[in-house]
């Protein structure tokens, strides 16, 4: 066991100790080590201002030795032990002190794309992030993923798509090698236990070790990327006394490609789930593409995401509509259950004391099904659902031979419409069904009403989802392509 | 020009200007402000400490509306680290936060204590500031600070009959008419008459930054400071010495750098007299930076208002009169503004036509919600969205093309200049300047707006909900009465330029630097801008209403003609020539005869100049000239804004497919920060348009208090943006012909967008309100 956490700040190596657990990396870049040019827009994850750029070695399999991953991320709801055995990086570490501009830097001044300034440092990192892992120039919509988590109120934004351009055509490596090599010196793979400000944070690195601990704490907050418990700590105030961290235990970041599933282990983050399921499911991906932002899938996990029981999740209706399974795990054994029974009331889950999720499973698209999910939000981007919506549905020539469907944003819970499945399970998927189906669906739906959107509204938005999925899927004498499906 | 176009940001090529001139005025240079803030030197208010500086933080109001009986401090007081907790009665000597601009009478009762005294009036009023060792200390502290109010019900809505506001209060203390012409007869005579109900949502600045103050006292010099300013740092020195028991001089205000003004921060706000009055009193330097949701509620919001507007046309769909009444909700409080937004909205609504009467009653009436007061273009983005409605709605009620209508009605070239008997910001209306229909032309042109409606037609045909809009405006710029610019040469050539101006960001700094680079012939890289400071120039005006490169840049204009003729004439004395035929080029004076032949720097000249120098016996020393310039009139740019969306028809989800802005401006200094004044004004007033609302429940919460309640655009909201920087119509106001072009962007949005949604509903008129909200598309797809 270890009391400390050690990481590359820039270059030189950071040794910490004795800190509070719950301390962001945003205070402790602001506060303990002076570095202000990190800015706070709002520290809960919205605006992109505190982004900072989290280095580490490639473990990917394909991934040539001696080379690093840049993550961008939000460190104002960031706690300090995600950065054990990284590279932290920040606006101040691009340029070399009397020397020149670093070439992103410099984009971003001969395109005019600062003018107050006070968002620069967070799109100067998000921007050279998307340099390192960019493959060619991005177009507008690669840009606009890479940059929807940085808010400017001044620019209007079409500069910085101007110099996020420029920096992506002549992109300038770091010296990855050394780096790695430096972390790879400082690595212990020794658990971590931080424990001050009457917070003791675990960092377990083997599943047995997890088990044990929620054995033994059973009242602790589990963690996993943070973007819901960092906001529970730096907005609403509240006292964690114990948490147990997901980050280092081994195994939970894999996803296991099986015949008939997906399997999703609990330290996936969405961005590394993207672009699997953009082949199988690619209008999951495009919903996820549309999760928070970059900088919030950068943490955000899957099991997170569902383990935070939240009504307004966005992946339970997709995950509802394709059948996936949760399972859960504790010192009794480990146990399997449908999405849908995993969520028991408002913020109830069936996850038992001592237990965690473990992973979910998503099954792979059979011959003639068709999968689609749509978020209504005011913005695209980075916007709460007033309604997420699900669809699985298996033809058979014109027949439903099965249908699935989730709905967000709707119920105390994430809901699925087992009474709208039944109408339309067996029916000719034609117009009359389509209008069964709808009204079926409206009775289904007792939605509530709140800033974001009307009961009315939600429900009858709910219901054009249906139409909308009728004109995807359907075209009269024509069977879906099997290429469509296809993984 | 397709809509999915991969050139996503346009510009206009720019003319080059005064011939002679031209080195750097109007070139695209990159800005001088930029170095530090890409590489993270910058210096905002939260970067801003000071060894032993405490922590302040604010106690705020839970609740809209409420008697406050009493606050209960015991327990923050109690806690270690904590060394003060005020409430009103420990500042009761401070006055409470004055006017700055109206000239509106018995406005009094209504301005704000820096601490509620007896009532609260909205959710978020300061109640009591806590003052601890850290920042942390200070929340936990505020944490137990308990007020006991007791509630009363709220007013929410500034359309209802005026009521009791406070005791023997109204909740209407002034209306502001303005009107000209025989509107009753013209009304009596009209071929038609319009009527609209149209109501703005409440939204704001809201920039990145929040507001911050630090504010430490100096014993031994007997000198307070203030860190964190902005915007109108000598008038804020002046009010807080005077509320403060102090001179002036004994008080000084520094602006770092600023994340973002939008007319709401550098106002006079209660936290600013809070933390000076700490640093007096405690002896210790006092930092309080507002954190994201304490903005949403403690700074300015805007926009609010409710018009019932009518308009008499002719049979050619010409205006005779219009006859507007409106109801601007201010909210709980009176800010520093005043009345000026409701002056403004009632003084600019006729915007560019012909009016030959009109009549104005603007309601001021106060609500239970956060004060309201200026937000980019004030009172313009409103009236313009008011005032392009009826345009539509005439088009719509004579048969008329949209656009035809337009023209019929602008004010041509030659009626300019073209008075109005009609005043706003105590300054008569004369627009100065401008060739409307011309430029409508060449946006109309740049558009493609002939081939763009049969496109439009086909896309309908094919089942898409699509449509074009069009909203015309009128800005005002250059407020003055005065600035002045004080520029020194010193020994390396290097220039310092001292101004009274202040920087919000939008690159005042790179501007005048350029202007004054221009006259003097040098480099603009050689100017530093002194800004923003009280300790080195005892007069300025800031930086607001569009002002600063129209008086700022004309005085800076006026100090480096006036240096390079001082120079040239010391020059001249040195090389024995005549002056007349000298010149500066690149910091050298040279023979005018050989511009490539540099005869001596301009640091040389100013060594000659320098007090020890025996040139300057009797005379006084320094390559130095202070100049100010003057004005009585506001120059008045002007603009078109062009739109297309597309409405979901499932959702009722709008989307902006391209926009264009077209924007006459006089003179461009620089294209490239005016295209950038454009785009992000323009962004903000999509964000007005269709997404920004500041809510509330019906007890008066708010409810709009984080980035993701409150959503201002992001990158995928901004679509392809084509812009069209103007400079037909210099203005004859100024040596420069410059008119300001921070709130062109802006003004129009509101009116093109819904212009258009009513285009793609194919219902005119249907848009009544911004911000148009799927919900409310929705509603009116159904029916
Ligand atoms: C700016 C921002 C934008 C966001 N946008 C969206 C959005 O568009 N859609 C959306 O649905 N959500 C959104 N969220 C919420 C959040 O990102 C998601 O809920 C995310 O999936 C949570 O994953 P996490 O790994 O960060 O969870 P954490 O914050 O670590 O944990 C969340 C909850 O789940 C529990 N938990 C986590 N992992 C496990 C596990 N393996 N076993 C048992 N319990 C566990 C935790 O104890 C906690 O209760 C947003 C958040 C932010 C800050
Ligand atoms: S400060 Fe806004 S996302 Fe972190
Ligand atoms: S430059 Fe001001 S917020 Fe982006």
């Amino acid at each position: 066991m270890r009391d400390s956490i050690a990481f590359l700040l820039g270059d030189t190596p950071r040794t910490l100790r004795g800190v509070d657990p719950t301390m962001t990396v945003l205070e402790y870049l602001r506060g303990p080590e002076r570095r202000c040019g990190t800015k706070e827009g709002c520290a809960e994850g919205d605006c992109g201002a505190c982004t900072v750029v989290l280095g580490r070695p490639r473990a990917d399999p394909g991934a040539a030795p001696g080379t690093m991953t840049y993550e961008p991320v939000n460190s104002c709801i960031l706690f300090l032990h995600a950065l054990d055995g990284c590279q932290l990086l920040t606006v101040e570490d691009l340029h070399v002190h009397g020397a020149k501009l670093h070439p992103v830097q410099q984009a971003m001044v001969d395109h005019h794309a600062s003018q107050c300034g006070f968002c620069t440092p967070g799109f100067v990192m998000s921007v050279f992030a998307l340099t390192q892992s960019a493959a060619s120039v991005p177009d507008r919509a690669g840009i606009n993923t890479a940059l929807a988590g940085n808010l400017c109120r001044c620019t209007g934004y079409l500069p910085i798509v101007a110099a996020a351009k420029a920096a992506c055509a002549a992109p300038v490596s770091r010296d990855d090698a050394t780096t790695v090599q430096r972390l790879r010196a400082m690595r212990d793979p020794a658990p971590v236990r931080l424990a001050a400000a009457g917070t003791t944070l675990f960092v377990p690195t083997g599943v047995d070790d997890l088990v044990r601990l929620l054995a033994a704490h059973p009242d602790a907050t589990i963690l996993a990327g943070g973007t819901d418990v960092g906001l529970w700590v730096t907005k609403q105030h509240r006292r964690l006394p114990v948490i147990v961290s997901l980050e280092a235990v081994e195994g939970l970041d894999r996803i296991v490609l099986c015949e008939d599933r997906i399997e999703i282990g609990a330290r996936v983050t969405l961005e590394a789930l993207l672009p699997v399921l953009a082949g199988p499911y690619p209008a999951f991906a495009a919903m996820l593409r549309r999760f928070g932002s970059r900088q919030v899938r950068m943490r955000a996990t899957l099991c997170g995401n569902v383990a935070n029981g939240s009504p307004i999740g966005d992946t339970p209706p997709a995950l509802i509509a394709l059948g996936a399974e949760v399972r859960l795990r504790g010192a009794g054994g480990a146990r399997t259950m449908p999405v849908e029974d995993f969520f028991l009331g408002y913020r109830q889950t069936a996850l038992a004391l001592g237990e965690f999720v473990e992973r979910i499973d998503i099954p792979r698209p059979r011959m003639g099904e068709r999968f689609h999910v749509w978020k209504v939000s005011k913005r695209f981007e980075q916007d709460i659902s007033a309604v997420c919506g699900a669809f699985r549905l298996t033809l058979d020539g014109a027949t439903i031979a099965e249908a699935r469907i989730g709905f967000g944003g709707i119920a105390a819970i994430p809901f699925r419409a087992r009474a709208t499945e039944a109408t339309l399970t067996g029916g000719l998927w034609h117009e009359a069904t389509l209008a069964s189906s709808r009204e079926t669906l409206a009775r289904e739906l007792t939605p509530i009403s709140d800033m974001r959107a009307s009961a009315d509204y939600r429900r009858i938005v709910a219901c054009n989802l249906l139409t909308k999925l009728h004109a995807e899927t359907w075209s009269p004498g024509a069977t879906p392509a099997l290429a469509e499906i296809a993984a | 020009m397709s809509a999915a176009g991969e050139k996503d940001y346009q510009a206009s090529p720019s003319p080059r200007l005064a011939p002679g001139a031209g080195r750097v005025v109007g070139q695209r240079v990159t800005r001088l402000e930029d170095a530090p803030l890409v590489r993270g030197d910058g210096m905002f208010a939260a970067d801003v400490s000071f060894p032993r500086q405490l922590a302040m933080r604010v106690v705020r109001s839970p609740i809209a509306h409420g008697r406050l009986l009493s606050i209960d401090t015991a327990a923050a007081r109690a806690l270690p680290g904590v060394h003060a907790v005020w409430t009103a009665a420990d500042v009761a000597d401070i006055p409470p936060i004055p006017f700055r601009a109206t000239k509106v009478r018995g406005l009094e009762p209504y301005c704000q204590p820096i601490l509620a005294a007896g009532r609260v009036r909205y959710a978020g009023e300061p109640l009591a500031v806590v003052f601890a060792d850290d920042a942390y200390l200070a929340e936990d502290a505020a944490d137990l600070v308990v007020p006991d109010i007791e509630e009363l019900p709220p007013v929410l809505d500034a359309t209802a009959e005026p009521a009791e506001f406070l005791p023997g209060h109204s909740t209407e203390p002034t209306v502001v008419r303005k009107e000209y012409g025989d509107v009753a007869a013209a009304f009596r005579d009209a071929h038609a008459i319009v009527e609209l109900a149209l109501s703005v949502g409440r939204h704001s600045g809201v920039p990145l930054e929040t507001r911050g103050a630090i504010a430490r006292y100096d014993a031994s010099r007997d000198l307070l400071e203030l860190h964190g300013a902005a915007k109108k740092q000598h008038w804020n020195r002046d009010e807080i010495a005077r509320l403060l028991g102090r001179p002036p001089a004994g008080v000084h205000l520094f602006e770092g750098h600023v994340g973002g003004g939008f007319g709401v921060r550098g106002e006079l706000y209660p936290e600013d007299l809070l933390v000076c009055l700490a640093a007096l009193r405690l002896r210790r330097p006092v930092k309080w930076i507002e954190d994201r949701r304490e903005h949403m509620v403690a700074t300015n919001h805007s926009r609010q208002q409710h018009h019932r507007i009518r308009a008499a046309v002719d049979g050619q769909g010409r205006l005779l009169a219009i006859d507007d009444v409106f109801f601007h909700d201010q909210g709980g409080y009176v800010r520093t503004h005043g009345a000026r937004v409701v002056d403004l909205a009632a003084g600019m609504l006729p915007g560019p036509y012909r009016l030959p009467a009109y009549r104005v009653a603007g309601h001021f009436r106060l609500t239970n919600k956060t004060p309201a007061a200026t937000y980019r273009a004030p009172g313009r983005f409103e009236t313009t969205f008011v005032r392009e409605r009826v345009m539509d709605a005439i088009a719509a009620r004579l048969g008329l093309d949209r656009v035809e209508v337009r023209r019929r009605n602008l004010v041509t070239p030659a009626e300019m200049p073209h008075a109005r008997p009609l005043d706003t910001l105590g300054t008569a209306v004369v627009l100065d300047s401008g060739d409307y229909p011309g430029l409508l032309d060449t946006a109309l042109d740049r558009f493609g707006w002939t081939a763009l409606q049969a496109d439009l037609a086909r896309r309908r045909g094919a089942g898409e909900c699509v449509g074009a809009g069009i909203g015309f405006f009128v800005e005002k710029s250059g407020l003055g009465p005065s600035d002045g610019v004080r520029i020194a040469v010193d020994k390396t050539g290097g220039v310092e330029l001292i101004s009274g101006a202040a920087s919000v960001g939008q690159g005042v700094e790179t501007v005048l630097a350029q202007i004054c680079a221009e006259a003097l012939g040098i480099d603009y890289r050689r100017v530093r801008v002194v800004r923003g400071r009280t300790d080195r120039i005892e007069f300025g005006n800031g930086a607001h209403a569009s002002r600063v490169t129209v008086m700022s840049g004309s005085a800076t204009y006026r100090a480096a003609l006036a240096v390079r003729a001082m120079a040239l004439e010391t020059a001249a004395g040195l090389l024995q020539a005549a002056a007349s035929e000298l010149s500066i080029v690149d910091g050298h004076v040279v023979r005018l005869a050989d511009p490539g032949a540099p005869l001596m720097p301009l640091g040389e000249v100013a060594r000659h100049m320098g007090p020890d120098s025996a040139l300057m016996v009797g005379r006084t020393p320094g390559l130095s000239a202070e100049r100010w310039f003057h004005s009585a009139h506001m120059t008045y740019p002007y603009g078109v804004h062009l739109a297309v969306v597309r409405i979901d028809r499932g959702t009722g989800e709008v989307r902006v497919e391209r926009y264009l802005v077209a924007n006459d401006i006089g003179r461009a200094i620089n294209p490239m920060l005016v295209e950038g004044q454009l785009a992000g004004g323009f962004v903000q007033g999509l964000g007005g348009a269709l997404f920004e609302e500041f809510r509330y429940d019906e007890t008066g919460q708010p409810l709009s208090t984080t980035f993701a309640d409150y959503l201002i655009p992001t990158l995928a909201e901004v679509p392809p943006l084509d812009l069209i920087v103007s400079e037909q119509a210099p203005s004859p106001l100024n040596p420069l012909g410059v008119k300001g072009a921070g709130e062109g962007g802006t003004n129009g949005v509101g009116a093109a967008i819904a212009s258009a949604v009513d285009d793609a509903l194919r219902r005119p008129g249907a848009v009544v309100s911004l911000p148009i909200l799927p919900r409310t598309v929705h509603a009116l797809l159904r029916t």
